[in-house]
């Protein structure tokens, strides 16, 4: 926990005390076809309209019944205020970056209008809307990007991660350091505009970098990071991230948003006492192809090893039936053993 | 082996692609045949670090940097192989399905697949079903690569499968499919005839499923 006012107030008020359920919620996009038909609002139109975003994320708390409403369902947001060009998809394709706009390492140069360019602001004003509709009754998530993964969205993945192949260093550094205030100011700005918790999702996944990458380029910055932005930040990477738990514990985060790769009682042994852990419940196999029988088991399961904010490991699959998402909550609502 | 094959196989592993198209010089210039130059040592330098991927003892930048040595040696001797060595091991088409831009594993495939004397078309990413079932009439490939990283797309491989049996064509190509979420479960239940978990893994199975070529 960083020691500022708000969140040695936040913690003073409930002294360590839990409820008689753990909590369920969505560091991540829980949208799908599902939830998109009973909201009335679909893709593209929930990344690009604020109101449509607010209504499909408060869809989450209301259809589903997750103690949490996270209205950014792309990783985009950030990257297309920047310059990049953005396909922003369909009801079927979660948008993407087309178009690299700083493939030859070029600078980056933070527009001074950054927060008020449309991706950034339709962000914003959603947080504002559900802080309205539900402030104070249901946790508010935002969530923004991080240095590495804007860093693969403004130079591309492979050229990106070729240069730290090549070790080119200082060619690496010099980018994530012009992307980090972009990602604190958001960080800063979902905040201020309501937020109670943001994700920082920085995809320094194990399917692609080692923990000694991680050590050497992102971890200084994910520290620089934390103290300049202020409530309690989520940390998302995904894959099986077993090799690095305790660097990102070693980041100053407050949770980790970790996939079901990683054991949860083994994430808990290591990790529990230094930072919360969120999620763990497996989407390809488990939420997209499974029962809910086996979502209610897998989830029982992190439940039971100690996995304090239970929900999916990661923005889930658009075909992912209704009724597994609502597993993940019967099973939750179960309580404590 | 030479210690020529042994310097390049080395580099290779070891990425060290600025030294990579001088050694393989060397190694023609001293007489040494261009298809074991391939094989036994560009070739076999990617089994290693394939494999040191798949025991994560290396990472993705390491193998790009590897995967870039091992084409630029490829692009020195390849000028020099015979036609019978040229030979290709089969014809694959790689793809990444629609709604997915990802593509750094199906390109190391692609580089692998090359490598290993497979003739490779690499469509590129966000392949619609139609697009991919066009090229699979006009090119017959022996093999066809489908990559997806992203679980929102990963259905779509299945897509391609029911498009292919749809169309006649399930009997004339081996489909094998690969990315982050896709298991072996996910490949057997959309009926792929094979998953391989890393590049490594897909170009073992590439040799294997067109066995009779190799």
């Amino acid at each position: 926990m960083k020691l500022n006012a708000h969140n040695l107030v936040m913690s003073a008020m409930f002294g360590g005390r839990r409820g008689p359920r753990p909590a369920v919620g969505n560091p991540t996009s829980i949208a799908c076809h599902g939830l998109m038909e009973k909201a009335g609002v679909f893709f593209p139109e929930a990344h690009l309209d604020a109101q449509a975003m607010a209504a499909l994320a408060l869809a989450g708390h209301e259809i589903v019944g997750f103690d949490t409403v996270m209205p950014e369902y792309s990783v985009v947001q950030e990257a297309a205020a920047l310059g990049a060009q953005v396909d922003w998809g369909d009801r079927d394709k979660m948008p993407d970056v087309k178009g690299f706009p700083n493939a030859d390492f070029s600078a980056i140069l933070m527009p001074q209008d950054f927060l008020e360019k449309p991706s950034c602001r339709v962000v914003l004003d959603a947080i504002g809307i559900l802080r309205r509709q539900v402030g104070g009754r249901v946790a508010i998530i935002g969530k923004v990007m991080g240095p590495w993964t804007l860093a693969y969205h403004m130079a591309g993945t492979q050229n990106f991660l070729l240069a730290v192949g090549m070790g080119e260093s200082a060619k690496v550094t010099r980018m994530l350091r012009q992307l980090m205030p972009v990602t604190i100011a958001f960080i800063n700005a979902q905040f201020a505009a309501g937020a109670d918790i943001v994700v920082l999702a920085d995809h320094a996944t194990r399917n692609l970098v080692g923990p000694h990458h991680y050590k050497e380029y992102l971890l200084p910055i994910h520290q620089e990071i934390m103290a300049q932005v202020g409530g309690p930040i989520i940390l998302h990477v995904c894959g099986n991230c077993a090799d690095r738990l305790e660097l990102f514990a070693e980041s100053g985060v407050d949770a980790y948003h970790f996939e079901w790769q990683v054991d949860a009682r083994e994430a808990v042994r290591r990790l529990g006492g230094r930072l919360s852990l969120a999620g763990n419940i497996n989407n390809a196999q488990t939420l997209l192809q499974g029962t809910p029988e086996d979502v209610f088991r897998q989830t029982r399961y992190a439940i039971d090893a100690g996995v304090h904010l239970i929900g999916p490991e990661c923005a889930i699959p658009l075909s992912t039936p209704l009724e597994n998402l609502r597993a993940i909550v019967a099973a939750g609502h179960e309580g404590y053993r | 082996m030479t210690d020529h094959l042994h310097t390049i196989k080395a580099a290779v592993i070891g990425g060290r692609h600025g030294e990579i198209k001088g050694l393989v010089q060397q190694a023609l210039d001293a007489g040494l045949d261009p298809a074991a130059i391939i094989n036994d040592a560009l070739i076999a330098a990617m089994d290693v670090v394939g494999k040191d991927f798949g025991d994560g003892k290396i990472f993705v930048p390491e193998m790009l940097v590897s995967a870039v040595t091992m084409k630029a040696g490829l692009d020195v001797v390849k000028p020099c192989l015979t036609g019978g060595e040229s030979q290709s091991r089969g014809t694959v088409i790689m793809a990444t399905v629609k709604g997915d831009l990802h593509d750094i594993g199906k390109n190391l495939v692609s580089m692998m697949l090359e490598g290993a004397g497979f003739k490779v078309m690499d469509l590129g990413t966000d392949l619609s079903v139609d697009k991919l079932i066009d090229q699979v009439k006009t090119i017959q490939p022996d093999i066809l690569g489908l990559s997806a990283l992203l679980t929102t797309t990963m259905p779509e491989m299945q897509n391609v499968i029911g498009a292919l049996k749809a169309q006649g064509l399930r009997d004339k190509v081996k489909v094998l499919v690969g990315g982050a979420p896709v298991d072996r479960v996910f490949a057997e239940k959309i009926g792929a005839d094979g998953y391989g978990a890393n590049a490594a893994e897909a170009v073992e199975l590439a040799r294997r499923l067109t066995g009779a070529k190799a």
